[in-house]
């Protein structure tokens, strides 16, 4: 299913690989994947590095305001634990597919390990969660355009590049595509292009040199996409 | 012949299993009310919720992903949350309502007041959820419940004037003392009665906790294609006998024990008797599933071990919420609260929470990665469509309608 379609053409991390469960090489459910690391490589590729996990991963996402004041109430539910702000975190090598959920190559037993202060203060390092709904600022993209999903190239598990290849951006809100921008029959005709046609503005930037993700600008940080982004149609 | 028992099994416990509390106690009003008038409420209701349950146990045969799964995958942490707090709420005021439903059931025997009874009720409920096996839950209290089919026997027995009970069937054969806006409140009651989304939790979590593949289809879409009609023909058999007794003489039915009278008149001591053993079974089973289905939804929202095939101890998190949401609804019901009247706000407020539950099954139902060559055809596709429209009205105008009327007193 997903494993071989991923494979084959990527796939999209919001839609593919977010909120899906985990599950040990035991059958055990571990955890919903609640955010995803991206480590900035040697060559300039964000590359996914591991699965982050609890609340400190999952709190952040319930949008800049609300996630970060929920995230500092879990903060100070115990102050004195250095930890308690840190995810916790499973290794990307350490699964073996995606399909509609996650497969690990280890059973869940003692599995998941907290994140420690030094990764956790890589500046190198970021999170999905963080990079999708960033302000998008580009010439040939209306005003309110946000960062919508990020486009893999290769799939975890398996052999050869594994790194994020495009951005999808466009006005709305990130998730709300349901991927019906990647199905060639997409399921009810009418819910499919309502949402096709909310996101009628929406277009798939390749990452490349054209385009800068700044997270010091603003409050959250913003998207730059140059004047010679290539910028394609959603499908096709 | 195994596969053929199976099938019978299903349907016979998907017949008993489909009333609860909510079914019951709406039906039996509405009949004393409205009479016939609103059966075409029930009759859509019933095919709606076999759209979408057949959609929810097809994915969980073949992708083995339960409905709240599908929510957060979908929906996104924010509004998946939203959902759950609102489903949470439902199902847990059903989980009142039907350990309060049981507790009514034993005072119609022993004439010890409900409120002394819950106590017990809910250790029992308790016990069950965490010994009992998953299938042994559905089977024997799901075959118990048949036993409300006195209804339909009591019913044949009123000898009501048939004609007049079918010319009622139109809507325009409201009462003319009620107004249009109660029998709009009490239609969306109904919808939501027959609709609650406890019931697709309950199903696709019970397709995992039962392993089906995709070899089970046909047997799971025999349980739901048979055995919710059938169930449904018992509401309406309640919401008959109910007309057929009190519509004539104008009396309201404020009690459980008044939704089983009209059977006393029909068959006498025994009937009743076999009926208020239905009331149990169909509430005791209700109980479990709307008691697991906060376990299912929480567990499923964040990831943590659920279910009834692993030991107890292996899903430790799953059990501690059985246990919290049992000690939570006997507190309540220990307040000396009404279950007739957490009924009726529960099923009011199901038809609020609908949408943002079959809209994520609607979408997935259609994603060949999740269900390969399975995926909806065209006439599941239209049928769910027009169903999410009518849900979405529902779900704006239940609240209004209710304010507006006064929870139907109006």
């Amino acid at each position: 299913m997903t494993g071989t379609r991923a494979q084959r053409d990527g796939y999209d991390v919001g839609l593919h690989l977010l909120d899906r469960q985990i599950i040990g090489a035991d059958d055990r459910l571990v955890a919903k994947v609640d955010d995803v690391e991206l480590t900035l490589d040697d060559d300039g590729a964000l590359v996914p590095t591991a699965l982050l996990v609890g609340l400190p991963a999952l709190l952040p996402r319930f949008g800049p305001r609300l996630g970060s004041g929920l995230a500092r109430a879990h903060r100070l539910v115990r102050e004195a634990a250095a930890d308690q702000a840190q995810p916790l975190i499973i290794d990307l090598d350490l699964v073996a597919e995606v399909t509609s959920d996650v497969r690990l190559t280890r059973p869940a037993h003692g599995l998941l390990r907290r994140m420690d202060q030094r990764r956790a203060e890589d500046p190198r390092r970021c999170r999905v969660g963080d990079l999708l709904g960033l302000p998008v600022r580009c010439a040939a993209l209306p005003r309110r355009s946000k960062v919508l999903d990020l486009r893999m190239v290769g799939a975890p598990g398996s052999a050869g590049p594994h790194r994020v290849t495009a951005l999808i951006v466009g006005p709305g809100r990130p998730g709300a595509l349901f991927g019906y921008d990647r199905r060639s029959e997409p399921g009810p005709a009418v819910v499919g292009s309502v949402a096709r046609w909310l996101h009628r503005h929406a277009r798939v930037v390749d990452l490349d040199e054209a385009v800068r993700i700044d997270r010091e600008v603003g409050e959250v940080g913003e998207v730059y996409v140059g004047a010679d982004a290539s910028l394609h149609p959603l499908r096709g | 012949m195994k596969r053929y028992f199976a099938v019978l099994l299903g349907v016979l416990t998907a017949i008993g299993g489909f009333v609860d509390i909510g079914d019951l106690v709406t039906n039996a009003q509405v009949g004393a009310r409205f009479g016939t008038s609103l059966v075409w409420v029930v009759v859509f209701g019933v095919v709606g919720i076999c759209v979408f349950a057949e959609m929810s146990g097809r994915i969980a045969a073949v992708s083995r992903r339960a409905t709240f799964d599908l929510v957060r995958e979908r929906l996104g942490p924010r509004i998946g949350f939203l959902n759950l707090v609102g489903s949470m709420l439902v199902t847990l005021l059903t989980f009142i309502a039907e350990i309060g439903g049981v507790a009514l059931a034993l005072q119609l025997v022993s004439s010890v007041h409900h409120v002394l009874l819950v106590p017990f009720v809910a250790a029992a409920v308790w016990i069950v959820l965490w010994r009992a096996r998953f299938s042994s839950i559905e089977n024997v209290l799901g075959l118990m419940g048949l036993t409300l089919i006195g209804f339909a026997v009591a019913l044949w027995q009123l000898g009501p004037d048939w004609s007049e009970l079918a010319a009622g069937l139109a809507p325009a054969e409201k009462p003319a003392a009620e107004s249009w806006a109660t029998y709009a409140f009490f239609g969306v009651a109904l919808f939501g009665a027959a609709m609650t989304p406890y019931e697709v939790f309950f199903f696709s979590s019970g397709g995992v906790e039962e392993h089906w593949s995709d070899k089970d289809i046909g047997v799971m879409r025999a349980n739901v294609l048979i055995g919710f009609p059938l169930g449904g023909i018992l509401s309406v058999a309640i919401a008959a006998c109910a007309a057929t007794v009190y519509l004539p003489e104008g009396i309201a039915v404020e009690t459980l024990g008044q939704v089983g009278l009209p059977v006393a008149v029909g068959l006498g001591k025994i009937g009743l008797a076999v009926v208020v053993l239905g009331f149990f079974a169909a509430t005791f089973g209700a109980a479990c599933e709307t008691g697991l289905s906060t376990g299912y939804s929480l567990a499923q929202y964040f990831g943590f071990q659920w279910g009834k095939f692993v030991r107890p101890k292996e899903a430790a998190g799953f059990h501690i919420i059985l246990l919290l949401a049992t000690v939570l609804a006997a507190g309540v019901l220990l307040t000396g609260v009404d279950p007739i009247m957490v009924t009726e706000i529960s099923v009011v407020f199901s038809a609020v929470a609908l949408p943002l539950t079959y809209f994520p099954i609607l979408v997935v139902a259609n994603d060949p990665d999740y269900l390969g060559e399975h995926v909806n055809g065209p006439v599941a596709n239209a049928l769910g469509v027009f169903y999410l429209v009518v849900i979405t009205i529902a779900a704006l105008a239940a609240i209004p309608l209710m304010v507006a009327t006064s929870m139907g007193q109006g």
